[in-house]
C-alpha cells in the first residue's frame, strides 16, 4: 500500500500538469513502514529522454543518485518513481515494464487536456514481465 | 575500506544497514565481498547468468563504472560504490 501525503501529491500534479503535453518524472521519498510506504516529498527531475518526451521519459542516474542523497540526509527513503502519460491512461506501458526497475513503486498519473485525470501504482518484477497494482492511496481533493 | 551505499528496497537483505563497508580492490571485488556476506542480495543485483541485472548501474564516488573499467574499476579507502537502477518508460507502445 502506498500513501501520498497532500504536499507531495500537490506537487506530482502540478509538475503533470505543467510538463504537458510531454511527459513528466519525479522520485517520491517517504518512509517505508511495516503497514505500508507513505511519501513525504515529491522531487521534480528532468526528463532528459533524448527524442519526443510526449509518450517517453528517462530519469538521469545521476539525478537519482542525488536523489537518494537528498533522502539520507533528510532521514527518509526513496519510495518510488513517478511519471505522467499525456493524454493516456495510467497504465503500465511494456516500455515502463522493459524499463523498470523491481525496487521502487511507480506512479503513473494520467493528464487529459492538461489536466490531471487519474493515477495508479505499480509494483514490477524483477524480470520486467509484469507489474501489479499496487493499492494508492491519495488525499481528498 | 570502500563503503557500498544500500538501496533503501535492498536493506531487509544486507541486515538493515544502508551502507556496508567491504574490502576489495576493484568494484567486481568489493560487490562479490558484499554478496557474501549478505546472500540474499545477490538475486536482487545480479542475474541466473552471475550478470548484474540490466536495470543495475553502479557508481564510484559521482562516476558511472560503465565509463571507468567496468567491474574492474579499481577502488581506494575512501570510495563510495552507489548502486543505482536505471529508469525509463513512457505511454509509447514498446518497440
Amino acid at each position: 500500500m502506498l500513501r501520498i501525503d497532500r504536499a507531495p501529491w500537490r506537487e506530482m500534479v502540478e509538475h503533470a500538469e505543467a510538463a504537458y503535453p510531454n511527459e513528466c518524472v519525479g522520485v517520491m521519498l517517504g518512509l517505508s513502514l511495516d503497514e505500508g510506504k507513505s511519501v513525504q516529498t515529491a522531487l521534480r527531475m528532468e526528463n532528459v529522454n533524448p527524442g519526443s518526451q510526449r509518450e517517453r521519459y528517462e530519469l538521469d542516474s545521476r539525478d537519482l543518485l542525488a536523489a537518494d542523497a537528498e533522502a539520507r540526509r533528510r532521514g527518509l527513503d526513496v519510495i518510488g518513481i513517478y511519471h505522467s502519460h499525456p493524454d493516456c491512461d495510467a497504465y503500465f506501458s511494456q516500455t515502463d515494464l522493459k524499463n523498470s526497475c523491481p525496487w521502487y513503486s511507480f506512479v503513473v498519473l494520467s493528464v487529459q487536456q492538461g489536466r490531471y485525470h487519474h493515477a495508479n501504482s505499480w509494483l514490477p518484477d524483477a524480470d520486467q514481465t509484469r507489474a501489479d497494482r499496487e493499492d494508492l492511496i491519495l488525499p481528498e481533493n | 575500506m570502500p563503503k557500498v551505499l544500500i538501496p533503501t528496497p535492498l536493506r531487509q537483505y544486507a541486515g538493515k544497514l544502508d551502507a556496508v563497508e567491504v574490502e576489495g580492490a576493484t568494484v567486481g571485488e568489493a560487490l562479490n565481498k558484499l554478496t557474501a556476506q549478505h546472500p540474499d542480495l545477490r538475486r536482487h543485483l545480479y542475474n541466473d547468468e552471475g550478470k548484474l541485472r540490466s536495470f543495475v548501474n553502479v557508481y564510484v564516488n559521482d562516476e558511472d563504472i560503465r565509463y571507468l573499467q567496468k567491474d574492474q574499476t579499481a577502488l581506494g579507502g575512501g570510495d563510495v560504490v552507489s548502486i543505482v537502477p536505471s529508469i525509463a518508460g513512457g505511454s509509447a507502445p514498446w518497440r
